[in-house]
């Protein structure tokens, strides 16, 4: 799993690749929290993560999301999932994740 | 091992009413389209072949009781649910049989969905049975006890005519039980819970882990079950709630859901997970989907061996 950190003019993006699975998830937890921390210090609403090349997400990185979902509730940073491949719309969909986050399928325009 | 499931629905019995019977029948109608059938044979053959779950058979609705055949020919059972009334029933057939009428029973908690069979378990009058009670839980007894006293129940627990003892079981600590392995876990729920293992000198390992919660901020803590369920042929698993709902709405109400089950199953090399101690608002129809849904994520997921994902209903036997 990689993931980089881009602050746009409108939202931090990050965009993450490979598998967010028991192996991963703790860096991929410090990776939305360094996010979010920077979405603050920018002044940005908008938290974007992009799903489109991720492989899978297990529970342990949907309940990753959770976690920072109630970081960003503190730190007024709404997080957005965006541009979900076909494998993560399935797991959104069957995890009921697509009821707690607001996704996106254009990414680019919350760049 | 055999396993055999007497209840699997979670926190409160349920019945089909007149509605749901009749809708499967129409469905099951609507699916024969016309054909008609020579014999119960071949009816039964469709019902098995062309019907869904859902339609032609139903989860049922008693509440958490599991047997295991295992070990040297006393029962074992986890879990004292509403279930354990027909158990009770089926073991005294089988005593006149010739079964021991040795009885092993292991509490996963104390709350009244797992204890309400026990008032109704027709073998505690028998002077000739022995009934060994196993719980993590030190007020196992009080709980057992509580439940037959006069403003809950007509029959005091004193009027029971079984050999009644309770063993109280210890985390870390591996108990020989008439030729199986016992292990215990604390599992997170309120009032805490408890979760099994049971190994038998075939070497056939069964869990069994109901109301146990796995939370977001705590994961870490997931390395102990996957410890716990190590390589066993069959995990018991607690899957009450969507993971949306198990962190969102339901989080604290000490429940897992599917998707929680599947990795730590993965995780543990395990061979089979049953899908268990169902929400009682769920239509068979729910159920369904919900087993359906978790063989996809499954599939969606898998990164070795594949986890044969079943549905545990309430008649099940599972031979491992």
């Amino acid at each position: 799993m990689e993931y980089a950190i881009e602050v746009r003019d409108s939202a931090v993006l990050i965009r993450v690749d490979g598998r967010v699975d028991e192996s991963t998830w703790e860096e991929f937890g410090a990776g939305l929290s360094d996010a979010i921390r920077q979405a603050r210090e920018a002044k940005l609403e908008n938290l974007v993560i992009d799903l489109s090349e991720l492989e899978y997400m297990s529970s342990r990185g949907l309940r990753v999301l959770t976690v920072a979902k109630r970081e960003g509730d503190e730190a007024g940073v709404t997080i957005l999932l965006a541009s979900p491949n076909e494998v993560m719309s399935e797991i959104l969909a069957i995890s009921r994740y697509d009821t707690l986050f607001t996704i996106t399928y254009d990414a680019g325009s919350k760049r | 091992m055999l396993v055999r499931f007497w209840g699997t629905r979670g926190s409160l019995p349920v019945a089909p009413t007149a509605g749901i019977v009749r809708r499967k029948i129409t469905q099951a109608l609507l699916a024969a389209d016309g054909r008609q059938f020579d014999s119960a044979d071949e009816a039964e053959k469709f019902v098995d072949g062309e019907l869904s779950f859902a339609t032609g058979g139903t989860y049922g609705g008693a509440t958490s009781c599991v047997e295991l055949e295992a070990g040297n020919g006393s029962y074992f059972i986890c879990d004292m649910g509403s279930g354990l009334r027909q158990f009770g029933l089926d073991s005294m057939r089988r005593n006149s049989a010739g079964h021991s009428k040795t009885y092993n029973f292991f509490l996963s908690h104390l709350h009244w969905d797992h204890i309400m069979g026990f008032p109704f378990f027709a073998p505690a009058f028998d002077p000739k049975a022995k009934i060994r009670i196993h719980a993590g839980h030190p007020d196992a007894e009080q709980a057992l006890r509580r439940q037959q006293e006069e403003i809950s129940f007509p029959v005091p627990f004193d009027w029971l005519r079984a050999d009644i003892d309770f063993v109280q079981m210890t985390p870390g600590e591996t108990c020989q039980v008439d030729g199986v392995a016992v292990e215990t876990i604390l599992q997170h729920h309120a009032h805490s819970s408890y979760g099994y293992r049971f190994s038998d000198a075939d070497g056939r390992t069964a869990i069994y882990s109901t109301d146990s919660e796995h939370k977001p901020d705590n994961m870490a803590s997931e390395a102990a079950f996957i410890d716990f369920f190590r390589n066993a042929d069959l995990v018991v698993c607690d899957t009450m709630y969507s993971l949306a709902d198990s962190v969102s709405m339901k989080e604290d109400w000490g429940h897992s859901s599917n998707l929680v089950a599947v990795d730590l199953c993965h995780q543990a090399q395990a061979k089979s997970l049953a899908l268990f101690h169902h929400e009682p608002t769920y239509q068979d129809e729910d159920i369904q989907r919900m087993h359906d849904e978790t063989i996809r994520y499954e599939e969606l997921t898998r990164d070795g061996s594949a986890l044969d994902v079943i549905c545990a209903y309430d008649g099940l036997e599972v031979r491992l």
